[in-house]
């Protein structure tokens, strides 16, 4: 089991840009016009989760994923 | 595609940039990734009187209300009033950014720029090293715009700055995490705009009151990143929200999301490249406005642009007029404030009560720094210590 990645809620998400914008991996975007995690750069430091003002961002295991 | 500049973002930054360089004859492509320009609205819409200076943007539309000053409440309530002389630097408009984006916009376009929306930047074009235009996907189609110069006007999370060779990374610590109700069926008939400071209310930051009516008003708070946990801003707003006489029976007709850079400006040239606004940080980091800045230092990119392609020169140098121009503009403000803001996360409550109750009394008419801080000193002599780095600075400017 990893550690969980960064998911965004794309039902929460008000794209304000605060976890791009912090993401020392460059691993998030907006996309569709809401932010949007790549799971292959995430690291799972968990600063986007801390940093999201309305709590849209959650961990996630992906282990079992393709 | 091939213009003389292509523009990422069409926000006041973004859009002043492609009036301004339009008009000194360059052609020049927005692209902006949303489909309505200025929507959804990301800002507490609180407007500096020096917009009037600029003369930028024509009629009325754009504004909601006029303040008569600010009020700024200490944790215990302690209130200190601001006249709108001296608070008016910071707090002159209540405005509809979503009509103030759109009137720039129409200026850039008057101007001769061209603005392509639903057109998301996803890269940029490169000749081995040199910048040399924007990837960007319309819709599924992916499409390359070459240019001599890009403008990244992109917001806070700047992907262009990254992608060339700017350090855009913020650190939590500086960034104010924000979310705001509009609200309705309230009483501000008061035109004054309201800041409620404290550990308890908005670690790091504020909780602020911005009327657009007689009944009417934006109600928002920001919190330090370093400061803040998943959804704490929210929990935060909603908690002082619920405890308030006069919101608690509002009705929210919005709610949005926001992230404020408060921190130190980035380089903002590179050869063939230019940011311009919160990309490249041009933000107060006390009061985390940013939008004089974007239409100052917009103003003085297009009118650099415009003297690039006279001389048919993008390198760093030729386009450094653009970044010595705006710092001799307003960066010695931008640093100072940033060592205040400093200065302030180190005061607890206690000390931001002494210092609300020393100056409530004070008329502010005319104030200067020292026999401010001289007065509130000789009420509360324990704030001399915590006051002394503020002297330092305000004495160095």
């Amino acid at each position: 089991m990893g550690k969980p990645k960064a998911i965004v809620d794309r039902n929460i998400c008000l794209a304000c840009g605060g976890c791009i914008s912090v993401c020392p991996q460059d691993a998030l975007s907006m996309y569709g016009g809401r932010a949007l995690v790549t799971d292959e750069k995430c690291i799972s430091c968990a600063i986007c989760i801390r940093i999201c003002p309305i709590g849209a961002i959650s961990g996630r295991s992906v282990s079992n994923e393709i | 595609m091939k213009y003389d500049v292509v523009i990422v973002g069409a926000g006041p930054a973004g859009t002043v940039t492609a009036r301004f360089a339009a008009e000194s004859g360059a052609k020049v492509l927005v692209i902006e990734r949303r489909q309505e320009v200025g929507v959804p609205v990301l800002c507490g819409e609180g407007v500096s009187r020096k917009i009037d200076e600029w003369g930028m943007l024509e009629g009325k539309r754009w504004i909601a209300n006029k303040m008569d000053g600010a009020r700024i409440f200490s944790p215990n309530g302690t209130m200190v009033k601001l006249s709108a002389e001296i608070a008016g630097n910071e707090t002159g408009y209540v405005v509809y950014r979503d009509i103030f984006d759109q009137e720039l916009a129409r200026q850039a376009s008057r101007a001769g720029a061209k603005i392509l929306m639903n057109t998301n930047a996803i890269g940029l074009l490169k000749d081995k090293d040199k910048i040399t235009g924007v990837k960007a996907k319309k819709q599924e189609d992916e499409i390359e715009i070459e240019a001599d110069i890009v403008v990244g006007a992109d917001g806070v999370e700047s992907k262009i700055g990254k992608w060339g060779g700017i350090d855009t990374r913020l650190d939590p610590m500086d960034l104010e995490t924000c979310c705001q109700y509009t609200l309705t069926n309230i009483d501000c008939r008061d035109s004054y705009c309201d800041f409620y400071l404290g550990n308890k209310i908005a670690p790091g930051g504020y909780i602020w009151v911005f009327p657009k009516g007689k009944d009417i008003a934006n109600v928002g708070i920001g919190v330090l990143g370093n400061l803040s946990e998943a959804g704490m801003p929210k929990k935060l707003l909603d908690e002082f929200i619920s405890n308030n006489p006069n919101f608690k029976d509002g009705n929210p007709i919005r709610f949005l999301a926001g992230a404020v850079p408060v921190a130190n400006p980035v380089e903002s040239v590179k050869d063939n490249l230019i940011l311009v606004g919160d990309s490249a940080r041009q933000v107060d980091p006390i009061t985390g406005g940013g939008i004089t800045h974007c239409l100052e230092a917009g103003k003085i990119a297009g009118e650099t642009i415009g003297l690039a392609i006279e001389r048919q020169q993008f390198d760093k140098e030729t386009l450094s007029v653009y970044e010595t121009g705006w710092k001799e503009a307003f960066a010695k403000k931008l640093k100072r404030n940033y060592m205040v803001k400093e200065i302030f996360l180190d005061f607890d409550d206690k000390t931001l009560n002494m210092l609300a109750d020393s100056l409530k009394d004070l008329k502010f008419d005319e104030i200067s720094t020292f026999s401010l801080i001289k007065a509130l000193v000789l009420k509360h002599p324990t704030l001399l210590m915590k006051l002394r780095p503020l002297m330092k600075i305000s004495s160095e400017t």
